[in-house]
């Protein structure tokens, strides 16, 4: 072969069929006989339902039932465990948040069953509802995936207290929604006792066992198919309220229902980022060095589950700090329940994090670049081990010469460009990644076609384009030769794809079983038989992989113009570099970084969920109000990838990319914000009006 | 986002337009481009019984000029206006206003006279009107035809002088005069957005320099377009450094609503911005008019 197979940038190959609108996203399915579903939601966010009016609605046009409290089907709402959240399943009259189910329209067409769901007249004993993160009951989470909430290494207090150069700060990062694309959807179809579900979601294994529970049957009556994930971002990693809802509804209707959530529904019962205070403390040489670090989190959760935002993580697992002390508190709000967004715990502790940092860099008068560097850590700083790979260095060392950062004044507020103020800015990424059990299926027919199967999804990130690329470079044929079936719960079982993990897991696997494949092909003297090879294994992490510790890393410089009259900032450059490890194929690599860029840029300047503090209802609930950027809002980005093999991180080599391009990068157009107008922005996001004093 | 139920009518001439109007009262809506009235019915903030859709009528998209005026009849496009440059060339402020309008495809169906009849607070089309001291036509079956000054059309959001049979069916802009400058000045959280503050501005200049009417609107500070009072800086010669303290003036009896667009604070400080900006080009335009007079 020629070119390398492994890392080039091949196409996707569902690319055509998406952008031709050939291919079917979960709401795209029709089942014969299927009707409609409309979730009515409450209209405040604390108190219960006094009584419901849904005459009018039953005898709107085309309704078959109104499903309500008194009638819906009973089922078990509970959670299943730690990580799992309270399902709002019309078993009771309680509402904890603005948007929660109350009741659900069916009807024969979508349209019947949106008006009948606007004629459910809903009276409510209305409580004062508590959406303020300071006003809300404050505890310590039992723990935070699987770690205590408080933790210290060293001698913090006493470091901090004897360190030359010390700063203290409060960093604010709001509610934040995911707002996929393709907005949650779920068809559900009962066959006696048997239940077939279409649904938008990152895992189907966890719908079934999630629904199997709601419904107390058996997982293996329940069939999830994930088409295509129209964008997912940790929203559609948990099962939420309208599934089983859909089920329900199916089961009350006797026929087959398809529920299509809302674009203002997407702000009610599916997750959100949740808003952060994080008090971050840094103690400091002359030098810069760091002597102690300090990273205390406040963070919102739910009336009935506890979610923490990780944001501790970032400040815990990067620069070399021989004294360190984090806590995370938890305040309960009227708020649904907050759940992973790309970059969970990195993407805010990240913005308090390096804001800190670049505070300290202007404090010193150490440029921010070479403080990042006087306190590059060769192991983890918490746990001591090594690192799988760490090419950090490299990544600042391109990312800054791209950027011509040499070439920047260090004063604020000296740079400018007819009226607007210039300034630039950077930041580190740092991500955990992580691997988790996982099985495929791997076939080569006499014709030495291979066909790959797992039950992972694909929601965006390339999927079935990357990982026949892996099992082709091993098994050395072209990769459109080899067929990756994915996206539902008959194929072997695949982990969540979140967490950065999926290139790890799920590439592992198929690292494993294409290598299994290749022996056995070589056995046969390089030609499979009249009925072909099959390997089918499940791979696991060895013990001796937690020998090392793996995050991917990455450098992000941005620069900005600041309207000193208007206050609007607008990024005119942005340059990042990332070791992500092996990577698997530059373009779709290229791409997840690109997003999380852009997302980062969203982050710092346009995302902010707003409760109206007298209702608790959310004001800007449509994406009018709900700022995302538009093209005109970004600028050129280049994208750097340092690549390398990681023999330790996992067989694929890989680590995980999805989320690291969003961690730092809010931080990096904050900080080029106060090099550009001296104004530090400790609350993100950074809208005009906190420009103009 | 499906209006409510309504019942519709595609009247073919003025009269019996008006006749439907005079028979519905307030249960009726006049349906021109549809920008702002359609979207508002689509999310059920507006729940008109009836609608009554002017699009057919034969004789009102004219644009002319007559007697020192623009006169737009009522149903001419944004867009219309834009693309003629001889109308653009006889309201300059029209020319700077425009492309704040909505988008290109929004202009390319909103009328503007339904802009004005609409009155939204923070519009720019009913701002420029009332800074250029304008006048709207509305007519009736039962009374005719009157003229309302801009200055009385627009009396709080959304709410205008016009009464529920009446109908706008042209709108008169005073065309540009001698000695005359004129900027318009936007901010919007995107292009396209209702404008967070909007000020339109018209300067006068002597061929002595002296200026002789200094006018200067706000739009997005109240409730409708606010015009300031700068008389006391009429009948002197103003130097660039007079404009702050015109500016400060300019906003110095408004009351800016709070919102999640922006607080009252940064309304505020958006304001004397922009009024400083707009009299800055306000002014270079008219002493560029009196030089071309001088000559």
């Amino acid at each position: 072969m020629s070119q390398p197979v492994l890392g080039a940038p091949l196409d996707r190959v569902e690319g055509p069929g998406k952008v031709t609108g050939r291919i079917a996203y979960t709401a795209d399915n029709d089942i014969p006989g299927m009707v409609h579903a409309v979730v009515v939601e409450s209209t405040i966010a604390n108190g219960r339902i006094a009584a419901i009016d849904e005459s009018a609605a039953r005898s709107a046009p085309g309704v078959i039932a109104i499903m309500t409290p008194r009638n819906a089907p009973r089922v078990d709402a509970r959670k299943v465990d730690a990580n799992d959240s309270l399902l709002f399943l019309l078993q009771g009259d309680a509402v904890e948040f603005d948007r929660q189910p109350v009741a659900v329209a069916i009807a024969e067409t979508f349209e019947q069953a949106t008006y009948a769901a606007r004629l459910v007249r809903v009276r409510y004993d209305v409580r004062p509802p508590t959406t303020a993160l300071a006003s809300g009951e404050r505890f310590l989470p039992d723990q935070i995936f699987g770690k205590p909430a408080q933790h210290k290494r060293g001698m913090p207090e006493d470091a901090f207290a004897r360190a030359a150069v010390t700063l203290k700060q409060t960093y604010r990062t709001p509610t934040e929604h995911h707002n996929p694309m393709e907005t949650h959807a779920t068809i559900a179809q009962w066959t006696g006792d048997r239940l077939t579900i279409y649904d938008a979601t990152q895992w189907v294994f966890g719908v079934q066992h999630r629904l199997a529970a709601t419904f107390g049957i058996d997982p293996k009556a329940i069939r999830v198919v994930a088409p295509f994930v129209g964008g997912a971002f940790g929203c559609k990693g948990q099962t939420w309220s309208h599934v089983p809802l859909a089920a329900m509804a199916a089961r009350l209707a006797g026929r087959p229902v398809k529920l299509v959530v809302t674009r203002p529904q997407m702000f009610g019962w599916v997750g959100h980022r949740p808003q952060t205070e994080q008090v971050v403390g840094l103690g400091a040489a002359r030098d810069g060095t760091l002597a102690a670090v300090t990273h205390d989190v406040l963070s919102e959760t739910s009336m009935s589950d506890e979610f923490v935002e990780p944001s501790v993580v970032f400040s815990r697992d990067l620069y070399a700090v021989p004294n360190y002390a984090m806590s995370d508190t938890l305040s309960r709000l009227n708020i649904s329940k907050p759940t992973y967004q790309r970059g969970p715990g990195e993407s805010t502790g990240s913005f308090a994090m390096e804001s800190a940092m670049d505070e300290l860099s202007y404090a010193l008068g150490i440029d921010p670049l070479e403080l990042r560097l006087r306190n590059y850590s060769a192991n983890d700083p918490d746990s001591g081990k090594p690192y799988s790979s760490k090419r950090l260095r490299e990544c600042y060392a391109a990312a800054a010469a791209q950027f011509g950062w040499s070439a920047r004044n260090p004063k604020v507020r000296s740079t400018s460009r007819g009226r607007m103020l210039v300034g630039s800015g950077m930041a580190t990424a740092s991500r955990a990644t992580h691997r988790s059990p996982c099985t495929v299926r791997m076939r080569m027919n006499a014709d030495g076609n291979v066909l790959v199967q797992c039950g992972t999804i694909e929601q965006g990130t390339g999927t079935p384009t990357v990982y026949p690329q892996l099992a082709a470079e091993i098994l050395e044929i072209p990769p459109e030769r080899v067929r990756f079936e994915f996206g539902n719960t008959d194929l072997p079982a695949a982990p969540i794809a979140a967490g950065s993990q999926t290139s790890g897991s799920v590439g592992s696997a198929v690292v494993v079983a294409a290598r299994r494949m290749r022996e056995l092909l070589v056995s046969h003297d390089g030609k499979p038989p009249a009925d072909g090879f099959e390997v089918e294994l499940e791979d696991s992490p060895p013990p001796e992989e937690a020998e090392h510790a793996t995050q991917a890393f990455g450098a992000h410089f941005a620069e900005v113009e600041v309207d000193p009259d208007l206050g609007t900032v607008r990024v005119t450059r942005f340059v990042g570099a990332f070791d992500g490890g092996r990577i698997l194929n530059a373009k779709t690599a290229r791409s997840q970084m690109l997003g999380g860029i852009v997302w980062g840029i969203s982050m710092a300047l346009f995302e902010d969920t707003r409760y109206d503090a007298r209702s608790g209802r959310i004001m800007n609930a449509n994406l009018s109000e709900y700022l995302v950027p538009t093209n005109a809002d970004i600028p050129d980005v280049e994208v750097i990838l340092i690549a390398g093999d990681d023999p330790f991180a996992n067989p694929a080599g890989a680590k995980g990319i999805g989320e690291v391009g969003i961690c730092g990068s809010a931080a990096a157009v904050a900080n080029a914000v106060y090099h550009a107008t001296g104004i530090r922005i400790r609350d993100l996001p950074i809208t005009p009006d906190k420009l103009i004093r | 986002m499906k209006p409510a139920p309504f019942d519709y009518y595609c009247p073919r001439s003025l009269d019996e337009a008006l006749a439907l109007l005079a028979q519905y009262g307030d249960e009726a809506k006049v349906l021109a481009g549809g920008q702002s009235l359609v979207p508002a019915m689509n999310m059920r903030l507006a729940r008109p019984g009836v609608i009554v859709d002017v699009n057919r009528l034969p004789e009102a998209a004219v644009i002319e000029r007559c007697d020192g005026s623009l006169r737009v009849g009522m149903l001419a496009r944004q867009a219309d206006l834009e693309r003629m440059p001889v109308a653009l060339d006889a309201v300059p402020l029209l020319a700077q206003a425009l492309p704040h309008v909505g988008h290109w495809q929004t202009r390319n169906r909103g009328t503007v006279c339904g802009s004005l009849a609409h009155a939204d607070p923070s519009a720019e089309l009913p701002l420029a009107i009332v800074v250029l001291d304008g006048a709207i036509e509305a007519r009736s079956s039962a009374r005719g035809t009157r003229w309302i000054a801009a200055g009385q059309f627009f009396e709080s959001y959304f709410q205008t002088a016009l009464q529920n049979d009446e109908i706008v069916v042209g709108a008169s802009f005073p065309a540009r005069r001698e000695g005359w400058g004129y900027a318009f000045e936007e901010f919007a959280g995107r292009h396209g957005d209702f404008a967070i503050v909007a000020v339109a501005c018209a300067v006068a200049l002597e061929p002595n320099g002296v200026a002789s009417e200094v006018r200067l609107g706000l739009g997005g500070v109240a409730d409708k377009p606010h015009l300031a009072p700068l008389t006391a800086y009429c009948g002197r010669v103003l130097s660039q450094r007079d404009l702050p303290e015109i500016a400060n003036a300019a906003v110095a009896d408004i009351e800016p609503p709070s919102d999640l667009r922006g607080s009252a604070r940064y309304r505020r400080a958006l304001a004397t911005n922009l009024a400083q900006r707009a009299l800055t080009r306000a002014l270079a335009s008219a002493r560029t008019a009196c030089d071309g007079l001088a000559q």
